[in-house]
């Protein structure tokens, strides 16, 4: 709450107090409706002489309806307006927090299901302001200036009403808030119950039919939505009572509103035509206290969304001393020194006394089983990681992520693409490249052909085609991306897999033909193509087993011999 | 995005309209008589009664007010309590009809798009059930209620109540047109602007690799920034038919009041039916400003039902032998054979006549390129494709399709990425066969060699595996899937791209496995690692849904020319292009 709802508020107070304001005048319109109305028909009915008389309450009558539905429809959009600023600023203070963590993340919540969840998590805070916040306040200030007008005429009565309904505005909600927090907290265990039963029944669904088992998940579903449907008639009738009690206080503020201008018309404090005005107000201000209640209730439900928000938070490791920028250069000579690295939280180094040297122009095929230390290995040569001992140079100089699309390019496993054309797509791995340089990047992967076959050409949405686009054609796009960067070293992260032999060897042949004269790492997971490599290293648990040309593990490692001849058939 | 219109209609819920209707019309005499009595007591205390006197009156608009709300309330329940039970109902049917649609269903429509219908769709229909329904009931009747009574106290006032209705609905409409055609124009940029916060989020990975992902924030900025202003200048628009309502709905009001006031002067009628008219005429608006209220949630509501409706149809049409009159068993001896079996999915066909035999154990590897048709054979052969064409013998038992319990029985299906059901690894790998003993299972990890794997965790094999407990490498839930089917005993096993995705050391290590469990069994194996083909009995070629070409290994090798000599051919001369 103290770092996304507080700082927002304060941002846009003055918006805030503007839209408040002009809400009030909404709500007070339709209460002045009434009691002008009110006041009219009762004047009215004395019979006065001249029309004139009741002049002003007539014109009143017609401004005050004007300005109820002018002022609500201009506080609503204000409203809208308000929220909308705040979730601009809110994603970029989200991105702010995800950008230096991005790879971390991915790794640890692959589905990428938490960033789906963060993005519909700030979406809600929408709906905290405009349905819990906003009526909230409008209750409560409608409350303040009722209690202040009536304990002007009369200070015991104005106490009499802060007290009543102070039961609404107060009382009521808090208990709303205290009693149904269990069964909330409850709601949500069932709804996620029931989120992960279907997943598994949908998932598993081949598993389960097969096992026989399928009635067994939707039986279990039935006995969710059983416990579900429970749980929703125990909040239904704590509503039912709720809301009676709720209109029980307003029936009784209206007799006691009654009750207040007739004695006091009574005793002459003021005429008899208020009676109505005041009874009819009444009416219309109580409507801006119920919402309170239900607003306030669905606190708990926003405090998920902000815990989950905040747990991302990054507090930055800004200690670090600066590292001065390497100088643009073709030549790039990158130097391993006995590297190990552990991450945070973790027993046994990653990566353990590591060394390896990549002159310009080295092709070197990088292989192992999951878990072995492939990506970290990459991260480490690409920057993002920095060595716990030992050291990674790039021409004797220690860099960061900064040589990342100057020195370095990735092509990473799953490269994203991005909702808009093949040029945009492409145009990402150098924002400033002319239209010229887009399209030769795509010639060099070999996107011509296909290019040519669509009607819009290079401009076609990735959307539109979306699913048409096969898993080699995407790679396509995303290597033209990266051949843009025209660097100096590129990384391939398992760009092949999943892809079918012929595809794999065509996008490879695409690869290094393009990429003649660059330093290429390539994390691969099986050994096509090792034989035109330089080097190939293999790593087990964070160290290199086996290292050597294709020549020479070939005659002098019978695992790597029997890996190869499986590899290859034909 | 097609809805379905008037009331929808489920078990329950006519005689729940008809207790609907019955309790608004009381609720519509409360609210008169609620008006009279309260109308009563102002007037005579204006005209000087004593508050006294007028306490039994108070006491019955007090018990009036209290009624109208209750039955409000009590209508409420009951909408909620048959709201809950369709959605039970309806999720139930949902996730029976989806089970009998099967993978291939899936597989087309997308897991998530499915899950997302089945929970929050069936969320959206409960709560347009539980706000909409007894909203609309409530817009009908109380307004025609009010308006009734009016016209029996003042003419004038129910005209002008009615007929400010169809200035309301034509100005709703001109500018709900207006807004829809402006929301139409600019719907492809402003999706585009809303969803590129979260594109930004899934591409965070790759614009860090990219080195782009610092710049990219202020794109953020740029875009988030024009979504807001494009989503104004809708919003303008849509806000203002709920603008036109209550402006016309006050001005009526005040007009009623207005015109009350003159009457009141000329003296031609007195205060207290005056007074009653303007304290209804707000009640008459109430019930229609609500329904316009939540417009989203109706119709949020309406295309989810549609869709559900649609799904539930849908699997009704899938032909499922739970008892069939005879049925059909693999073994050793018998032979399985496709005859011109075709199949589509939406009208498209995925296989063409297609047509084999094989006879005995061993295994058949189905090859092609991606989109050849191997997935929808292997679907065919799990029985969640049917054929429309063409008919498959087991033996010398002919049938037309594959969905059955008795088929389902022998067969164990392997895909790419198996499913590992959030459960401890030992319920997974007895998944199949839930009465297996625990030595049962060590002996089966023993064998997939998950042995030091198993061993290495805190709970060993009772640890948790998949979502919410310890995740697997592929290569260790391949191995899970594999024991599944060991452990199971299959006859028939299915399997697609098994290894995929898996670097070659543990693809290596677990061939070995797989060859073990192929043993005396029926495998089907669609695959595009090549090493595979030497140890198939049976090769299949594939290409548009249709079988090219068949044989042996050996047999195909030694042709000079056809699809697998072509792909043999292509692979040796790329590899040397290399």
């Amino acid at each position: 709450m103290n770092t996304w709802v507080f700082p927002y508020i304060k941002q846009f107070k003055t918006r805030i107090i503007l839209s408040l304001l002009i809400g009030l005048l909404g709500l007070g319109s339709g209460a002045m409706l009434l009691f002008v109305s009110g006041y009219l028909i009762s004047s009215s009915a004395l019979r006065p002489e001249n029309i004139m008389a009741v002049y002003v309450p007539i014109v009143a009558v017609r401004a005050f309806s004007i300005g109820r539905a002018l002022f609500t429809y201009v506080e609503k959009l204000m409203s809208h307006d308000i929220v909308l600023r705040m979730l601009e600023k809110m994603r970029n203070t989200l991105y702010d927090h995800l950008e230096p963590q991005a790879i971390s993340l991915q790794e640890k919540y692959q589905s990428g299901d938490l960033l789906r969840m963060l993005s519909d998590d700030i979406e809600h805070l929408q709906d905290f302001y405009l349905r819990t916040i906003f009526p909230s306040i409008f209750g409560l200030v409608l409350y303040a200036i009722i209690c202040i007008i009536f304990g002007v005429f009369n200070w015991m009565f104005g106490l009499f009403i802060l007290l009543l309904f102070g039961v609404i505005v107060f009382l009521i909600p808090y208990l709303s808030l205290v009693r149904m927090r269990k069964q909330h907290e409850q709601m949500k265990q069932v709804d996620g119950e029931l989120y992960s039963n279907v997943t598994d029944a949908f998932f598993g669904i081949t598993d389960l039919k097969a096992s026989g088992r399928a009635n067994e998940v939707i039986n279990e579903t039935s006995s969710i939505d059983a416990r579900r449907s429970k749980l929703v008639a125990v909040l239904d009738r704590f509503h039912l009572g709720r809301d009676v009690c709720i209109q029980l206080t307003i029936g009784i503020g209206i007799i006691a509103v009654l009750f207040w201008t007739a004695y006091s018309s009574g005793e002459g404090q003021f005429a008899p035509t208020f009676i109505a005005a005041f009874t009819l107000m009444i009416f219309s201000v109580t409507e801006a206290f119920v919402p309170i209640s239900p607003a306030v209730e669905e606190v708990p439900m926003y405090q998920d969304a902000v815990r989950r928000i905040e747990k991302i938070e990054y507090d930055g490791d800004a200690s670090e001393d600066p590292i001065p920028e390497i100088a643009p250069t073709d030549h790039v000579h990158i130097e391993a020194d006995h590297v190990t690295f552990q991450y945070k939280q973790t027993t046994g180094p990653a990566i353990q006394n590591v060394s390896l040297t990549i002159p310009q122009g080295k092709k070197i095929a990088l292989l192992g089983k999951s878990g072995a230390g492939k990506s970290t290995l990459m991260q480490l040569i690409a920057g993002i990681l920095t060595p716990s001992q030992g050291a990674i140079t790039m021409n004797n100089m220690p860099y960061t992520k900064d040589v990342l699309s100057k020195q370095i390019a990735v092509l990473n496993q799953k490269p994203h693409l991005f909702s808009t054309t093949i040029a945009n797509n492409i145009r990402i791995g150098r924002p400033d490249a002319t239209d010229e340089e887009v399209e030769r990047a795509a010639d060099q992967a070999q996107l011509t052909p296909l290019i040519e076959s669509l009607p819009k050409g290079i401009h076609t949405n990735m959307l539109e085609l979306g699913e048409r686009f096969s898993g080699g054609e995407q790679q396509r796009i995303a290597f033209a991306r990266v051949l843009l960067q025209d660097t100096p070293v590129l990384i391939v992260d398992e760009a092949t897999i999943g892809l079918d032999p012929l595809t794999e060897y065509d996008l490879m042949d695409t690869i290094l033909e393009a990429t003649k004269d660059k330093t290429i790492i390539w994390i691969t997971h099986h050994l096509a193509g090792a034989a035109v490599m330089d080097e190939v290293v293999f790593l087990e648990d964070g160290t290199i087993t086996m290292q050597g040309t294709h020549q020479e593990l070939m005659e002098n490692d019978p695992k790597y011999k029997r890996l190869y001849e499986m590899d290859q058939v034909f | 995005m097609k809805r379905e219109r008037g009331l929808p209609n489920h078990p329950g819920s006519r005689p729940l309209y008809v207790l609907i209707t019955l309790l608004t019309i009381i609720e519509t005499v409360t609210i008169i008589a609620q008006a009279v009595h309260l109308a009563t007591a102002i007037s005579s205390l204006f005209e000087g009664a004593t508050l006294s006197s007028q306490v039994p009156r108070i006491i019955l608009f007090f018990m009036m007010f209290m009624v109208r709300h209750l039955i409000t309330f009590v209508k409420r329940s009951f909408t909620q309590r048959h709201a809950t039970k369709t959605a039970t109902m309806l999720r139930k049917t949902l996730l029976e009809r989806v089970e009998r649609l099967g993978q291939a269903y899936i597989s087309k429509e997308g897991t998530g798009k499915t899950v997302t219908l089945a929970i929050e769709g069936i969320q959206d229909i409960e709560n347009y059930l539980h706000i909409t329904i007894p909203r609309m009931f409530q817009a009908v009747i109380v307004p025609a209620g009010v308006a009734i009574y009016v016209w029996t106290v003042h003419h004038t006032s129910a005209y002008i109540l009615v007929g400010v209705i169809p200035v309301v609905i034509i100005f709703m409409i001109l500018l709900g047109l207006a807004a829809q055609k402006l929301a139409d124009k600019q719907y492809e940029s402003y999706r585009l602007l809303s969803n590129h916060f979260i594109d930004s989020l899934k591409g965070l990975e790759t614009l860090t690799f990219l080195g782009q992902s610092k710049q990219h924030g202020t794109k953020i900025a740029k875009v988030s920034k024009q979504y807001r202003q494009a989503t104004m200048r809708t919003l303008r628009m849509a806000f203002s038919s709920s603008f036109a309502l209550d402006f016309f709905t006050s001005l009526a009001i005040a007009f009623v009041a207005v015109g009350l006031g003159f009457n009141l002067i000329e003296g031609t009628m007195p205060l207290l039916p005056a007074l009653t008219v303007l304290i209804l005429a707000p009640e008459y608006f109430l019930p229609i400003r609500q329904v316009g209220m939540d417009y989203h949630a109706t119709l949020d509501g309406q295309i989810a039902l549609r869709e559900v409706e649609q799904l539930i149809q849908q699997g009704e049409t899938v032909p499922f032998t739970e008892n069939p009159a005879e049925e059909i068993a693999w073994n050793e001896e018998k032979s399985i054979s496709f005859s011109n079996i075709s199949v589509a999915i939406d009208e498209q066909d995925v296989l063409n006549s297609v047509q084999f035999s094989f006879h005995g154990p061993g295994i058949v590897g189905l090859v092609g390129p991606s989109g050849s048709g191997k997935t929808s054979l292997l679907h065919t052969l799990a029985g969640s494709l049917q054929p429309y064409a063409g008919n498959i013998a087991i033996g010398r038992q002919k049938v037309s399709h594959l969905h059955r319990d008795d088929w389902l029985k022998q067969i164990a299906y392997i895909p790419q990425r198996p499913y590992i059901f959030p459960m401890s690894i030992a319920d997974n790998i007895r998944f199949y066969a839930p009465e297996a003993t625990n030595e049962d299972v060590k002996k089966v990890i023993a064998q997939i060699g998950l042995e030091p794997f198993v061993s290495s965790l805190k709970y060993g094999m009772n640890e948790q595996i998949g979502e919410g407990g310890r995740t697997l490498s592929g290569g260790q839930e391949q191995r899970i899937a594999i024991a599944r089917a060991m452990l199971s005993d299959r006859s028939v096993i299915l399997l697609d791209e098994p290894t995929a995705h898996l670097d070659i050391e543990t693809e290596y290590e677990l061939k070995e496995v797989m060859v073990q469990l192929f043993a005396d069994k029926l495998v089907f194996f669609a695959t595009h690692r090549m090493h595979w083909l030497q140890q198939m009995d049976h090769l299949l070629m594939l290409d548009h849904g249709s079988i090219v070409e068949s044989g042996t290994y050996e047999e195909l090798r030694a042709k000079e020319s056809g699809a697998f000599h072509t792909l043999t051919k292509t692979m040796q001369q790329r590899r040397e292009r290399l």
